[in-house]
């Protein structure tokens, strides 16, 4: 595979309850290359979302180090990583993704503008992302006028908008029924092969968790276990 | 498919503005209802004091007083200038200056043959005065006999209680009596042609009237020799402007330029008074109208942390969420002065041309008098041009204001704190 372009080293995470730490993270050392279509699985309270905000630059360890694409992330000032966010990573998270005010179209189109990309461009890249995700026909329609798997398309479409090195879904089908879980995996699976990005999702769902092609699996702030479904190294 | 740019700050605070329709149009209608009482109260405030500083200046030595320096503190004939008709020529000259007349005025004793009764008296020219520069000239002030028909003829005119309190009858002989410009007593004989109400009590009871030549000639005046210009100018606001200003161009060691408000102090106290307390009300009102903004704001950025936690983790500086919520309060601004505008044009306008008639409030006090000035009983309004700007202007500082924290909330969110928030 690619180059390596998430590296944890050693990474602990405290949160400060009162008087008593709860260790959400004890010392994670991993690594990621690009194009990766990975799973984090474990049971609940495993550690998978403060792992995953971690790698996406929302929250900062206690202890160790996060480097993203060669930038060490202790290193960023707020603003920086705003833009290292925008930029360069992708979040879906669990439900209500979107900005209610906004139509599909504008949702996703949302960070390539915070970019300032122009406008040809932007619709271009818009459209047929929209597409891909099977929503045309109902780019102007607001949130409240889409089921909950098509506000997740329109969520992964936002996400893919900007070509980010990485996209971070945190239990994106925990809130859609199974068949369509397996449409939007399809549709994750599809879009990591067209795309150079590297998908990282956690989730509850062993079917979800077959699709990809590495699991990691988390137990009490720590990795259990890495396995690789399709065999490979 | 044409679509709007998407979100430019303005487009998505505009459309967060009316997520809580029923919210915004209640802040709306605060805003908009306390600009609309901002505003009237002002400009009947600034009507009112500016009717009633153009009327003291027409009651007494114009918005601007020439005379000598010590006629102040002794209104005597022998504190005059001497020559009148240069210096106000020199004053027309400026810009701002509409009208300059002169005049000699200060204390006298008249003396019917039963009464005797000390009075105030202004010698004026009739063919250089009108009621815009003194208002008793106006024909609704003659309560009867005529006004002077030329500058020396041998007539009086009293306020109509001094005439009552002096038994004079129209065609009387008044015998009126003063100090010349030498110290000496003088005397002169006048027939009573005319008396005068002007709702103000010491004037009805304490004024005369005397031709300006015919005076001139009794107190040894030379004939271009005065105690007083008054001078006149479009807007009263100018008057201390003014005053500097011809107090540099034609002022001497001897001359005094006084603008109304110090020659006429009681009456500066009481408007100054007054206006402090139109401000108290306009503060008062734009506190109220700020927080009602900021409890809207607020409640609003609370409802939709998470939503700013999204926007923060997908890109958006805190610097840009900040101008979001500033851009929505600024939104309520703008809407809220524009319903104040739709509000306000119509009442505004009928006050200002057609006014009320306060006549039946004010019926038993018979006249409102207000430091010896007499009021008109009709309620008009008419704002300065400035005023309205400084109410505009503070309306949208407040909301600014208000919305500041909340925006500041919505900028400092914690992204992974919101999102769990469901
Ligand atoms: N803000 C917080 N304050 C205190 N403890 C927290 C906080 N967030 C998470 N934790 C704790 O950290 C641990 C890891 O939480 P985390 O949310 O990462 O688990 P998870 O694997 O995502 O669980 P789930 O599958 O239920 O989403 C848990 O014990 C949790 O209680
Ligand atoms: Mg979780």
């Amino acid at each position: 595979m690619g180059e390596t372009i998430i590296d944890l080293q050693n990474v602990t995470r405290v949160y400060q309850q009162g008087d008593v730490g709860v260790q959400a993270l004890r010392g994670v050392s991993l690594q990621f290359e690009s194009g990766e279509f990975c799973a984090l699985c474990g049971p609940s309270g495993s550690g998978k979302t403060t792992l995953l905000n971690l790698i996406g630059a929302l929250d900062i360890p206690t202890s160790g180090r996060v480097t993203l694409e060669g930038h060490d992330l202790s290193q960023l000032n707020r603003r920086q990583l705003s833009h290292l966010r925008r930029d360069r990573i992708g979040f879906v998270f669990q439900a209500y993704n979107l900005i209610p005010v906004l139509t599909a179209y504008e949702n996703a189109e949302l960070v390539l503008s915070v970019q300032g990309v122009g406008d040809t461009e932007r619709r271009e890249k818009v459209m047929s992302l929209l597409q891909a995700v099977g929503l045309d026909g109902k780019e102007d329609r607001f949130p409240r006028e889409l089921s909950g798997g098509e506000q997740q398309r329109v969520a992964i479409a936002r996400a893919l908008a900007s070509d980010p090195a990485v996209i971070l879904a945190d239990e994106p089908t925990a809130n859609v029924d199974s068949d369509t879980a397996k449409l939007l995996l399809d549709l994750m699976q599809a879009l990591n092969e067209q795309h150079a990005a590297t998908f990282i999702f956690s989730t509850h769902d062993e079917r979800v968790i077959e699709r990809a092609k590495r699991i990691i699996r988390m137990v009490d702030g720590q990795i259990d276990n890495i396995s690789f479904p399709g065999g490979g190294s | 498919m044409s679509r709007v740019s998407g979100h430019s700050i303005p487009v998505i605070a505009w459309r967060n503005l009316w997520r809580n329709r029923r919210r915004t149009l209640l802040t709306l209608s605060s805003i908009t209802f306390g600009v609309f009482l901002s505003v009237m109260f002002t400009a009947m405030q600034d009507r009112n004091w500016s009717d009633m500083i153009d009327l003291a200046a027409k009651l007494g030595g114009g918005h601007v007083t020439i005379s000598h320096l010590e006629y102040r503190e002794t209104p005597s004939l022998k504190k005059s200038i001497s020559d009148a008709s240069p210096l106000a020529q020199a004053a027309l000259r400026q810009t701002s200056v509409a009208r300059v007349v002169q005049r000699i005025s200060g204390p006298v004793m008249l003396n019917t043959a039963s009464e005797s009764y000390g009075a105030s008296f202004i010698a004026y020219d009739p063919a250089q005065e009108d009621a815009s520069t003194l208002s008793f000239l106006d024909s609704d002030a003659l309560l009867a006999g005529r006004m002077f028909a030329n500058d020396n003829e041998k007539g009086i005119i009293l306020g109509y209680k001094l005439a009552e309190n002096l038994n004079a009858e129209l065609d009387n002989r008044i015998v009126y009596t003063m100090t010349d410009k030498n110290g000496d007593i003088v005397s002169g004989l006048a027939r009573l042609i005319g008396t005068i109400k002007t709702g103000a009590p010491n004037l009805d009871a304490r004024l005369s009237l005397l031709p300006l030549s015919t005076v001139r000639e009794i107190v040894a005046y030379d004939s271009d020799e005065v105690t007083q210009l008054a001078v006149f100018i479009e807007d009263q606001r100018d008057s201390e402007a003014v005053a500097m200003l011809l107090d540099s161009v034609i002022g001497t060691q001897n001359l005094a330029v006084l603008p109304w408000n110090i020659s006429q102090p009681d009456l500066a106290a009481f408007i100054a008074l007054k206006l402090g307390g139109t401000r108290f009300m306009s503060a008062f009102i734009a506190l109220l109208v700020t927080a009602g903004i900021f409890n809207t704001l607020f409640v609003s950025v609370m409802e939709r942390m998470r939503e700013f936690g999204i926007l923060m983790a997908i890109g958006f500086t805190p610097l840009k969420l900040f101008s979001l919520v500033m851009m929505e309060s600024l939104w309520l601004a703008l809407v809220g002065l524009l319903g104040a505008a739709l509000l306000t044009t119509g009442p505004y306008l009928y006050l200002a041309s057609t006014g009320i008639d306060t006549s039946a409030i004010l019926a038993d006090q018979g006249s409102m008098d207000v430091a010896g000035v007499a009021m008109s009983t009709t309620l008009k309004v008419g704002i300065f041009p400035e005023s309205l700007a400084v109410i505009a202007i503070a309306a949208i500082i407040a909301t600014l204001l208000a919305g500041f924290y909340p925006a500041w909330r919505a900028g400092t969110v914690e992204p992974v704190d919101a999102i769990k928030l469901v």
